[in-house]
């Protein structure tokens, strides 16, 4: 008899947790995707500025990646930057700060930069922008909240390859918004991509301690 | 020794419970002209690969096994599902600005040369979906091409 009512007690319990688990498990599905359906443009005037800045690149007789074409692809020349803006300042830091964790190679860090860069991303005030700007704006950000997204929750090497398009949507995001901070527009031979740096010296992200100084320096903004 | 029948009375009163729970089902009756496959122009077996070696988790429409039936494989196989879906939907494809398709392209190209994806336990289960090295090739030269005319 006492085991009957401890089974029956038992049995209680399992259906008791069962019903709750189940009203919170069923409607779980939800629509992932941001209900935005923004058509893509102004592509096409970015990369002919590519292309320019691939030209510009080569006439310097920098001999190193002479044979780097496919590179107008992924890097992108900086061309606003004698526009003074603070309002991306807190942006460029927390970009600065996830490159300089993969500069040693300091994963935490570099994570703690995503996180640093998803904030500054829901602080900034849009309410400044106007409609052309606003519209390339939130096509940047979506791409670069992801990527820090990414970053913040990564093992370094997929930290790294989301470093590479982060460090396309920032320098975009310069060319839009501008920056009163003195930046460099480096370049890496190996990977074909840019990156920025607050620093006039060589110190290559993509690779850590592994390949430091390797790369070159091909704008200096501000 | 009655404590151990009690156990197991237990576990099998849970396991028979737990099937009562719904999931929902990632299943839709057509092909959203937004998918990848139609607005690109994908070579069939490019298409049919990526169908079978992505579809299930990264679209609108997954082909279920008989097991998705039972619980807790459900929950595991959803959980995957919505996962997959939030990192890449090709279902949506046209949805995402360019400058994300390539992000997107880029990461898949990584995921697949470096084996991430497909996943190995899903790989374990579906023999066709793991690339060989030739259709990893394949497929990576495709998809690049597809990248850099973005």
């Amino acid at each position: 008899m006492r085991k009957l009512k401890l089974s029956m007690g038992l049995l209680a319990i399992v259906f008791a947790t069962l019903t709750v688990v189940s009203c919170k498990d069923s409607k779980k599905e939800h629509d992932n995707e941001d209900g935005h359906h923004s058509e893509m443009s102004s592509e096409g005037n970015q990369m002919e500025m590519n292309n320019e800045s691939e030209e510009h690149h080569h006439a310097e007789g920098n001999d190193e990646h002479a044979h780097d074409k496919d590179a107008s692809m992924k890097t992108r020349e900086i061309t606003a930057s004698s526009k003074k803006n603070a309002a991306t300042s807190a942006i460029i830091d927390g970009y600065l700060q996830i490159k300089n964790g993969l500069v040693a190679d300091n994963k935490d860090n570099a994570a703690k930069g995503g996180t640093a860069l998803l904030a500054a991303f829901s602080n900034f005030d849009m309410t400044k922008l106007d409609e052309a700007q606003h519209k390339e704006y939130m096509e940047i950000v979506e791409s670069a909240k992801e990527q820090a997204e990414h970053i913040a929750k990564s093992p370094i090497d997929h930290q790294r390859e989301h470093f590479e398009g982060l460090s396309a949507d920032i320098s975009d995001l310069i060319t839009l918004l501008g920056t009163d901070k003195t930046l460099y527009q480096d370049y890496c031979p190996m990977k074909k991509v840019s990156w920025l740096s607050e620093t006039k010296e060589i110190k290559n992200p993509f690779y850590g301690s592994k390949m430091l100084t390797c790369g070159s320096v091909k704008k200096q903004i501000n | 020794m009655k404590i151990v029948k009690v156990i197991v009375i237990v576990l099998l009163v849970a396991f028979v419970g737990i099937q009562f729970i719904p999931t929902v089902s990632n299943r839709s009756e057509y092909v959203p002209k937004t998918d990848f496959m139609l607005v690109n122009t994908v070579p069939k077996k490019i298409s049919e690969k990526l169908q079978v070696s992505c579809y299930d988790c990264h679209s609108n429409n997954t082909a279920y096994p008989w097991y998705n039936k039972v619980q807790p494989v459900a929950w595991f196989l959803e959980d995957h599902i919505v996962k997959g879906k939030s990192e890449l939907n090709f279902s949506e494809w046209a949805d995402y600005s360019d400058r994300r398709k390539k992000s997107k392209l880029k990461s898949i190209i990584s995921q697949i040369e470096d084996d991430n994806m497909p996943l190995s336990s899903y790989t374990l289960i579906h023999k066709n979906a793991s690339f060989s090295e030739e259709e990893k090739k394949e497929v990576v030269t495709w998809l690049t091409e597809l990248k850099d005319n973005l």
